[in-house]
């Protein structure tokens, strides 16, 4: 068995190699210093079954009271007595991460003034194409959107719309129950999007300041990169 | 074997009352051509379905039939070979089972068993 | 005689109730096995969870396929649930009046016949998968048969009778099991083989043939064949004890002994099928015919012996 592959894995070497590899592959380390790429072959094939009677013996043994089945069966019945990973969904929740992307919302400013300055970088990003946004200059001269429209079936949730975005308008918060009956529902304009800013604003805020502990961190070990 | 009867009818009755039961119940909806073919994939079913199969089936329903009526045969020693005095039982259903094994061992070595090949 | 009569109804509605329960067991025993919870919303704990689901499978569409033979097609699952409750009059019982007299050759009888119900329901299916499955399932079915007949008749050589009362009773001081170990892993084996339950469930690989026999049934059809082969595993568990670990059922202890291990054994099927991955058809042909049947008729052979020379 070992003499023929030696012979295969070492067509066209002289005599001394193929001892050296061979020895080598027997005990075989990944990353030792071997030089061809070739002699690195393990072989995987299952160990010929000793022939001593004691041996026989034993395996015969161990087929005829099912010992393997036995052990596979223990080892089942450990996983029984275990604490079950289900958790009951609506009552209980798993964790979230802050940097969740759930369903969007639009922030206003603790003045109650809205955030958006209709830039339109996150129309620009977004690549499904989901958010449609008119502006018009308002009264007082600020630049307010009009008309701010997200189409929640075509959104991907990347989240480039909340990185793109220099006043941290639009966010993506931490809810992901909002499901609904019709697909109208589903194309969320501004006033619903501004609704769930005013509803998730608490998490959405300490999500934020989370992230910006992280993101100073990050800048701080990879100031190199940036 | 009235008592059997019995049970037989009721149990009759029991099957036939899930049946109706079963038939009064269960949900309409529209019938369709698609939707009442044969389960084949997605698929229009191919129109043979009851083509023939492997020769191995048909071998296997032989042997089972043999050693089945040597079961059957096998049967009233259970209860010959306690109640007698006789070496009769006992002679004879160690002849019957070795010619059982035998045939088997035959059976085998004829390659009958073979599943593949 | 009205007694015996009601007795054996009641047996019949246990048996139903039994089954109901015994699907609600593997499915909070296979969630447990996995790591999850199985059903749990359903009332208290999930316990109502079969009446719900016998509401829900009662009540789904029968389809009806345009090619099947439409008479046949629906007759074959009521068959199988006949035969297999009617194994249900063999049940020894402290209650129940049994069958006396020839108690496992009429066991014997009922199983080969069920396999005609299996094979019908896949024929009349007219599908290929239908058809692949019910001949699958035969050929596993009647070549277990051969084994389990043959491992039946070593406990019928050792006790002297074929009635199974008695072969219970003659295990008052000690039980067969210790005689025939061997035996009782080849019966259980072959018990799992026979009632299609997994590692030997090929009637119904799902990953090649759907769902095998059963894959035109719905509603009430596939509900009965359901009922059919989950009483028949009752069945079978209960006959494991019976000769295996028999005793007089009439000491009290023995008596809870008896349903403890029945639950124990048709726990053991769902335990085995969330221990093991299928097996290979061919290698469940060769399990039977080149390992089993040989070593049951060579340990056959010792039993005649032993039985007549010691004279036990």
């Amino acid at each position: 068995m070992t003499l023929s592959t030696i012979t295969i894995f070492s067509v066209g070497r002289s005599a001394q190699r193929v001892l050296s590899h061979s020895l080598r592959a027997a005990s075989v380390v990944p990353g030792s210093q071997a030089t061809h790429r070739r002699s690195l072959w393990k072989d995987v094939s299952p160990p010929e079954p000793s022939m001593k009677w004691s041996d026989i013996t034993d395996r015969a043994a161990r087929t005829a009271f099912w010992g393997e089945m036995f052990t596979g069966l223990a080892m089942v019945f450990g996983h029984l007595l275990k604490e079950p990973a289900t958790i009951n969904y609506p009552f209980e929740k798993g964790p979230l991460s802050p940097r969740f992307r759930g369903e969007h919302a639009l922030r206003r400013y603790p003045s109650g003034e809205e955030r958006c300055i209709a830039c339109k970088l996150c129309e620009a990003i977004c690549p499904a194409q989901a958010i449609t946004i008119e502006a018009e200059p308002r009264a007082d001269g600020s630049r307010r959107t009009t008309r701010y429209d997200i189409d929640m079936t075509k959104c991907i949730y990347c989240g480039f719309c909340q990185e793109a975005c220099p006043v941290d308008a639009i966010v993506e918060g931490p809810n992901f129950e909002f499901s609904t009956e019709t697909r109208e529902e589903l194309l969320y304009n501004k006033e619903k999007l501004l609704t769930n800013g005013d509803k998730w604003e608490p998490e959405i805020a300490a999500n934020l300041q989370a992230e910006k502990k992280f993101l100073f961190f990050f800048s701080k070990k990879f100031s190199s990169i940036f | 074997m009235l008592m059997t009867m019995f049970y037989l009818i009721v149990l009759f009755m029991v099957n036939l009352l899930l049946f109706m039961l079963g038939l009064v119940i269960y949900k309409r909806s529209y019938k369709d051509r698609e939707k009442n073919s044969p389960f084949e994939c997605g698929f229009d079913p191919s129109i043979c379905t009851r083509s023939p199969f492997s020769m191995r089936f048909f071998l296997l329903a032989v042997i089972f039939l043999i050693f089945d009526v040597e079961i059957i045969m096998l049967m009233p020693l259970t209860m010959n070979i306690m109640n007698s005095n006789t070496h009769w039982p006992l002679t004879s259903s160690m002849i019957f089972l070795i010619i059982l094994l035998m045939g088997l061992f035959h059976e085998w070595n004829q390659g009958s068993l073979n599943w593949m090949k | 005689m009205i007694i015996e009569l009601l007795s054996g109804i009641i047996s019949f509605i246990c048996a139903l109730v039994a089954v109901a329960f015994f699907t609600l067991l593997e499915r909070k025993g296979l969630g447990y096995f996995q790591i999850r919870k199985g059903p749990n919303k359903v009332g208290l704990m999930g316990l109502p969870q079969p009446m719900a689901d016998a509401v829900k499978l009662f009540s789904k569409e029968l389809i009806k396929p345009t090619l099947i033979n439409i008479f046949p097609f629906l007759i074959c699952p009521f068959m199988s649930l006949f035969l297999s409750l009617l194994l249900w009059l063999l049940y020894n019982n402290y209650f129940v009046c049994s069958m006396g007299g020839l108690s496992l050759l009429l066991f014997l009888c009922i199983s080969s016949l069920s396999v005609y119900s299996v094979m019908g329901a896949g024929w009349f299916s007219n599908s290929k998968y239908a058809l692949l499955g019910s001949v699958r399932a035969v050929a596993q079915s009647i070549s277990y048969e051969v084994s389990m007949s043959l491992i039946l008749m070593s406990c019928l050589i050792l006790s002297g009778s074929i009635n199974l009362s008695v072969i219970m009773n003659y295990q008052l001081f000690i039980w067969i099991v210790f005689v025939n170990f061997f035996m009782l892993i080849m019966w259980f084996v072959s018990c799992v083989a026979e009632t299609h339950r997994a590692p030997f469930d090929f009637a119904e690989g799902e990953s090649e043939l759907v769902s095998g026999f059963n894959i035109e049934y719905g509603g009430i059809g596939f509900a009965v064949l359901f009922m059919a082969e989950y009483s028949s595993i009752l069945f079978m568990s209960v006959l494991v004890v019976s000769l295996f670990f028999g005793g007089l059922l009439y000491i009290s202890f023995y008596g809870m002994l008896f349903y403890l291990m029945i639950g124990f054994v048709s726990f053991l099927f769902i335990w085995v099928r969330a221990s093991y991955p299928r097996y290979r058809y061919d290698l469940l042909m060769y399990l039977i015919w080149k390992s089993y049947l040989p070593s049951v008729l060579s340990i056959l052979m010792f039993l005649v012996m032993l039985v007549y020379f010691l004279n036990i």
